[in-house]
């Protein structure tokens, strides 16, 4: 009689594909050595970090920072609306999502011209060097989201999801979840610490 | 077992993900040149970051190099914070050229 072998444990799998978490490695990657070079000019330049965080706008990266969770939030709520069969929801989630997510490029562009009524441009010292690097790096990324988005939900809303099949969602909101995760740290480093 | 139904845990980690940036506001301004802020910032972040990995990426479901990339990204900024507010001379030493 053949030995009975016990199944093997299902390895659980990638949200949305291997492809994204490509992506997201790299993004990560990416802004680990941009949080490199600020944490060294930093240690460098103290003075000017600390005194720095108190010229830019608190109210702009505040605004950006519930732009970024609530769009967050609402592409989850979206996927999770899909997987338990609730289309129509999951689109609704997935249009605020966009509606919200387009308030970051509006808010950083009233916040740059902000700067520069303020005589804050990139060569007004290395804290506001890296800001910028750091900052317009973030919304380049930010913009290809939403872009994804865009193209995400009319695929949602011509039915090509289901709620066994909805890789395409979940690739989406891991990216969009990655992308919340870097303006987390990026908010404190240039806004809350001085 | 069907899809779980969990819209009131991301509603409520949206709401303290709210709560936290709002408090975090005031940490500048009241503790201003505290040297412990750059720790309670640094664990602020963790935690913030840590809920948006857990119950929106919901890492701790997908596969190992998934959980291992974000738990590892996640704790990198507020170390090197922790790091850089104690030991920024030393830093600033050996990346000096």
């Amino acid at each position: 009689m053949p030995a009975h072998n016990p199944p093997l444990p299902v390895m659980p799998g990638f949200p949305g594909n291997k492809g994204i978490w490509a992506g997201i490695t790299c993004e990560f990657v990416e802004f680990t050595v941009m949080f490199a070079i600020y944490f060294i000019a930093r240690a460098h330049f103290p003075e000017a970090f600390q005194q720095g965080a108190e010229r830019l706008s608190r109210v702009a990266g505040t605004v950006i920072t519930l732009i970024m969770v609530t769009s967050s939030f609402l592409v989850a709520a979206s996927v999770n609306a899909l997987r338990n069969q609730r289309r129509s929801q999951a689109v609704l989630a997935l249009s605020t999502a966009l509606v919200v997510a387009l308030g970051y490029p509006v808010a950083k562009a009233l916040e740059f011209s902000w700067n520069l009524a303020h005589g804050i441009d990139g060569g007004a010292g290395i804290f506001f060097t890296v800001y910028y690097y750091l900052t317009f790096n973030h919304l380049v990324h930010a913009s290809w989201g939403i872009l994804g988005m865009i193209w995400v939900l009319i695929r949602l809303a011509k039915g090509a999801y289901s709620a066994e099949e909805h890789a395409g969602l979940e690739a989406l909101g891991s990216y969009w979840h990655a992308t919340d995760l870097v303006w987390l740290v990026i908010f404190p480093l240039f806004y809350v610490i001085n | 077992m069907g899809p779980r139904e969990h819209y009131s845990e991301l509603l409520v980690t949206w709401l303290v993900l709210v709560g936290l940036t709002l408090a975090s506001l005031g940490l500048g301004q009241w503790f201003h040149g505290a040297s412990w802020l750059p720790v309670l910032v640094a664990a602020l972040v963790w935690i913030k970051s840590f809920l948006v990995a857990r119950r929106f990426i919901e890492a701790n479901l997908a596969h190992p190099y998934v959980a291992r990339l974000v738990a590892i990204f996640i704790v990198i900024a507020p170390a090197a914070l922790v790091l850089t507010a104690f030991f920024g001379p030393t830093i600033a030493r050996w990346a000096s050229l």
